[in-house]
């Protein structure tokens, strides 16, 4: 495996305020235990949410593991650099410089904490313990929530995975119900966002996540974290296709949209290709350009080589119907074996525009109640998919739950009056799965007695070293819709 | 030497076979699109500079690089279509440094929606195709000109209810508190959207924003902090013990402000019992420049907000300020962290007003709101071709699609200016006069030929005076102007 990042500093990728931590936990404390879930909210407000996210994909934590913790992060430069910044930041002398230095020379800089996570791709109810992490030596006790900061990032790649394997569900469902298969589902949403991330960082680890459900991407970035933190059995996790973009269509000048068409079909004969065709006018390009002026070069194309007509604008419902509305007429749809209308093979529909989890229902309810066949459409979703979501959507959150002072263990928490949602577990924690296959929790150590069988949490990480990795594939198939789930939908 | 070795090459690979042939050249610019209704009508233009020397900087393009990413787009397409020798001629020619030119607005400047913030055009023939190739990275400035433009909208709500109760902005630029870092979706995010809040304010715990600003910004401490409980270490202490928990902190830090969360099991209570009785003496023997922050995190923003001022009122007693509003002693401030956007802001400090308090005795911290709840659509952030050459011959292009007139684009070379009246315009169709451009080029054929400082981005970025005129000014002289306008129809 690669080496972490050489440039990074963990003394200073933590809020300030973590700074001065070890200032303020109660004196002879040895041992700072915390954990990790995605809270359930009991309460919702009145406007009712659509989606449920009552379950979530867990994924990522090898990712930070593997960039951030592992090895040696901590030399004397980064403790020297670390002390200059914040004597200027604080304008004061708070930086536990000795305790830093105790770690330099007693573990090499390797950080003496102990991960125990589910594996990764999991798909676990709220408000389960998915990871919990305690510091192994007593002098370290500070670091357990020192490394919260960063790892609390999961929110993201948990996230975007499960919101995307949300949409994979509906997606299942409408195809299931349209065309009788699942043939094609991999490849129904594709990944659009790399413009739309706020940075490349973010990119690759939002990529790799909507990956694990999906097959489609345009953000390339994925696939390099994927090969470099996880690793498949296949060269690559995700794939494209030739597409136009506006500047390539509107180059050619505005009388000459049909020059651009022909031309750029011509270049991609024997692979699918997608052309942008709302630049002027989509329905004037699908009646008149598509339908009539390239209708042959169309035709000749294989069910291996689609031309894949993409509107960019207006209603995404309204658009997508009329859009299949005028292609039927001119590209006569044949009845599958449900009833559902289908394009001839060399021609489909993807819509990339204003795609989010609610639009996506309704357009392929739309194109259900419209009896056209989810096999005539894919999609594709930037912004919805990898930037528009907060930690607050799935309530991720990391709390201390139990602590050593004096030798002895007490099991914390937080209750705050004005608001029960916030209220933390108590104790050692631990997940198992009860003989109906339910997830429980347990709190304040039960789960170390022999009755509730296996603890499903396993050490990933121990005193700078990563001792056990998912590879992508195990990812994707702990991730994958399950055959009575799919059932669950249709009914 | 190459900076980031894991930067790919991006999508937008199978475009070079797209364009129209012989054509020589492509011109592209990037806005903040206008829309009717509208939250935000300017922007702050900022995070250009890091795009430029962490990515497009220098000779990016090497063998190995080309190698790699034939064989990856081979596997990703399974087909050929990358266009090897195209790079390789980058490398021959150029030896590796992006032949484009970049002109663009300085970095702080507030400019209104609708006008164009930076072009981009290829300066060798031979690399039309290379414009749009970076589009994908460049557009990616979106998010820190987004974060710059809400920290300021959040500036501007501070500095209106800190003038009208206080009577002056001392302090504004530590009103609000970067409490971002663990909410957003990477540790470069985190640099970049913490050193775009540092354009507006000085006050952060996002650490990797301090690093990203000395880096790419000179300017080597741009944010402070203090420090603060969190929930584990009052929790820690056992239920029955959060008195000598905080009292501990008090015993901790001395001499400086310290921040103390309160809402671990019963706000209202720590505030009453301990801050206010058990540890009363305590709290009254700090200072002015030890000030213990207060900090409730859970509850209704505003109400609970309310709720604790009116105890610590009832504790500790008030004074009067110039201006007539309630000031807690000056050892006791109040920061609220929770549930902060730009509604809640202006809500609170409006019902803190309306209970005569003074703005001067709350902070704000924000996260999600201020770092990720955000996308580009917040600001409509879009990069378009609006020009090309093609057999020697220039031709101004757009999209204007009938399906939604608010996406379609400007045409032509284009230029910034301030017209006769003294507002910014977009001149399109290359009509513009160069000595009138605002635009600087900033970046040509590898060499950044134009850098800014924090320094000079924060002046550029300073509230204006219309932002700062207390509320009832600004009502009456709204009407005044609207009387002005309705008499001069007449």
């Amino acid at each position: 495996m690669e080496r972490g990042d050489q440039d990074f500093n963990i003394l200073l990728a933590t809020d300030s305020y973590k700074v001065t931590h070890y200032k303020q936990y109660p004196p002879n404390t040895s041992k700072v235990y915390s954990y990790f879930e995605c809270r359930e909210k009991k309460t919702e407000p009145s406007r009712d949410r659509k989606v449920k996210y009552d379950k979530t994909v867990f994924y990522g934590l090898q990712y930070i593991l593997h960039k951030y913790l592992k090895g040696k992060v901590v030399t004397s430069e980064k403790i020297q650099e670390a002390k200059k910044v914040y004597l200027e930041h604080f304008q004061d002398d708070v930086f536990n410089e000795s305790g830093w230095n105790y770690i330099l020379q007693e573990y090499d800089g390797h950080l003496p904490i102990e991960v125990k996570a589910v594996p990764e791709g999991s798909v676990i109810p709220r408000g389960n313990v998915l990871f919990t992490v305690e510091s192994t030596d007593p002098k370290c006790y500070w670091l357990t929530n020192w490394v919260e900061t960063i790892l609390v990032q999961i929110w993201y790649p948990i996230t975007v995975a499960t919101n995307s394997r949300e949409q994979k569900k509906i997606l299942a469902k409408y195809l299931k119900e349209t065309s009788g298969s699942l043939d094609g589902l991999e490849y129904k949403l594709h990944d659009f966002g790399y413009r739309g991330v706020s940075s490349q960082e973010t990119a690759g680890i939002g990529a790799s996540a909507h990956l694990v459900n999906f097959k489609g991407t345009d953000t390339v970035a994925g696939i390099g974290v994927i090969k470099k933190c996880y690793g498949t059995k296949d060269p690559v996790p995700g794939f494209s296709v030739p597409a136009a973009e506006h500047s390539t269509i509107t180059a050619w000048g505005k009388d000459h949209e049909k020059d651009a068409f022909k031309h750029i079909v011509t270049q991609f004969p024997s692979v699918p290709v997608s052309v942008v065709s709302d630049s002027y006018d989509i329905y004037n390009a699908c009646e008149k350009i598509w339908g009539e002026d390239l209708r042959d070069l169309i035709e000749s194309r294989s069910a291996k080589a689609p031309l894949l007509v993409r509107p960019d604008s207006g209603n995404p419902l309204d658009t997508v119907l009329k859009v299949l509305d005028i292609l039927g007429k001119k590209f006569l749809p044949v009845e599958n074996s449900l009833g559902f209308k289908v394009l001839p093979p060399y021609i489909r529909v993807i819509q990339g525009d204003g795609v989010d989890i609610n639009t996506l229902q309704e357009i392929v309810e739309g194109m259900k109640t419209n009896r056209w066949s989810i096999e005539n459409i894919s999609f594709g979703s930037g912004g919805a998919l990898l930037q528009k979501l907060t930690r607050d959507l799935l309530n991720c959150s990391f709390k201390c739950s139990y602590v050593v002072t004096n030798g002895l263990g007490v099991n914390v928490f937080k209750d705050p009056v004005a608001d029960p949602n916030k209220r933390s577990k108590k104790g050692r924690l631990s997940l198992h799965k009860s003989q109906s296959g339910e997830y429980l929790t347990l709190e304040e150590g039960r789960g170390e007695l022999e009755e509730y069988g296996v603890d499903l949490l396993h050490t990933v990480f121990h005193n700078g070293k990563i001792v056990k990795t998912y590879t992508f594939d195990e990812v994707r198939e702990n991730a994958k819709l399950k055959d009575c789930e799919v059932q669950q939908l249709l009914n | 030497i190459l900076k980031n070795t894991e930067f790919l090459f991006m999508l937008s690979i199978t475009h070079y076979k797209q364009y129209p042939p012989d054509i020589s050249k492509v011109y592209s610019y990037f806005e903040c699109r206008s829309r009717s209704e509208g939250q935000f009508n300017e922007v702050v233009f900022f995070g250009l500079q890091y795009l430029l020397k962490k990515y497009l900087a220098g000779p990016v393009v090497t063998e190995d690089k080309i190698q790699e990413a034939k064989i990856f787009y081979q596997l990703h397409f399974r087909q050929p279509v990358f266009d090897e020798e195209g790079w390789r001629k980058i490398l021959e020619k150029h030896d590796g440094r992006l032949p484009i030119c970049i002109k663009a607005i300085p970095e702080g400047k507030v400019i209104p929606r609708g006008n164009v913030l930076f072009t981009v055009e290829n300066t060798d023939p031979d690399f039309y195709w290379l414009t749009n190739y970076v589009e994908t990275m460049l557009v990616q400035v979106w998010y820190p000109i987004t974060v710059a433009t809400i920290s300021r909208e959040f500036k501007k709500i501070l500095a209106k209810h800190l003038k009208a109760t206080s009577g002056s902005l001392e302090g504004l630029d530590f009103k609000m508190h970067d409490f971002g870092y663990r909410g957003v979706s990477s540790q470069e995010s985190a640099a970049l959207g913490g050193a775009a809040h540092l354009v507006n304010f000085c006050s952060t715990d996002t650490v990797a924003g301090i690093q990203m600003v000395r880096r790419y910004y000179g300017c080597p401490m741009a944010g402070f902090s203090i420090p603060a409980a969190e929930h584990s270490t009052i929790i820690s202490w056992g239920k029955n013990r959060e008195k000598e928990a905080f009292e501990s902190l008090l015993d901790q830090f001395p001499s400086g402000p310290v921040s103390v969360v309160s809402d671990s099991y019963d706000i209202f209570n720590a505030c009453k019992r301990i801050w206010g009785d058990e540890l009363k003496e305590r709290v009254m023997e700090r200072s002015a420049d030890s000030t213990l922050v207060i900090r409730p995190d859970s509850g209704d923003v505003a109400e609970t907000l309310l709720q604790v001022i009116k105890i610590l009122e009832d504790c500790f007693g008030c004074s009067l300020n110039s201006m007539g509003y309630k000031l807690l002693p000056s050892y006791l401030r109040i920061i609220q962290g929770d549930g902060i956007d730009l509604g809640s802001v202006d809500e609170v400090l409006k019902k803190l007003r309306d209970k005569g308090w003074s703005a001067e005795n709350v902070f704000f911290g924000c996260g999600s709101t201020l770092l990720q709840k955000m996308n580009r659509d917040t600001l409509n952030c879009v990069f378009k071709c609006s020009y090309v050459e093609t057999n020697g011959r220039g031709m101004d292009v757009w999209k204007q699609p009938v399906t939604d007139p608010s996406k379609g684009s400007k045409r032509g070379r284009l230029s910034l200016r301030r017209n006769s009246n003294g507002f910014l315009e977009t001149v399109e169709r290359g009509a513009g006069k160069p000595e009138e451009d605002l635009l600087v080029t900033v970046f040509e054929n590898g060499s950044i030929l134009q850098e800014y400082t924090l320094e000079e981005i924060r002046k550029n970025a300073q509230l204006w005076q219309e932002d700062i005129i207390p509320c009832q000014h600004n009502q009456d002289h709204l009407q005044a102007e609207q009387q002005h306008i309705m008499n001069a129809v007449h």
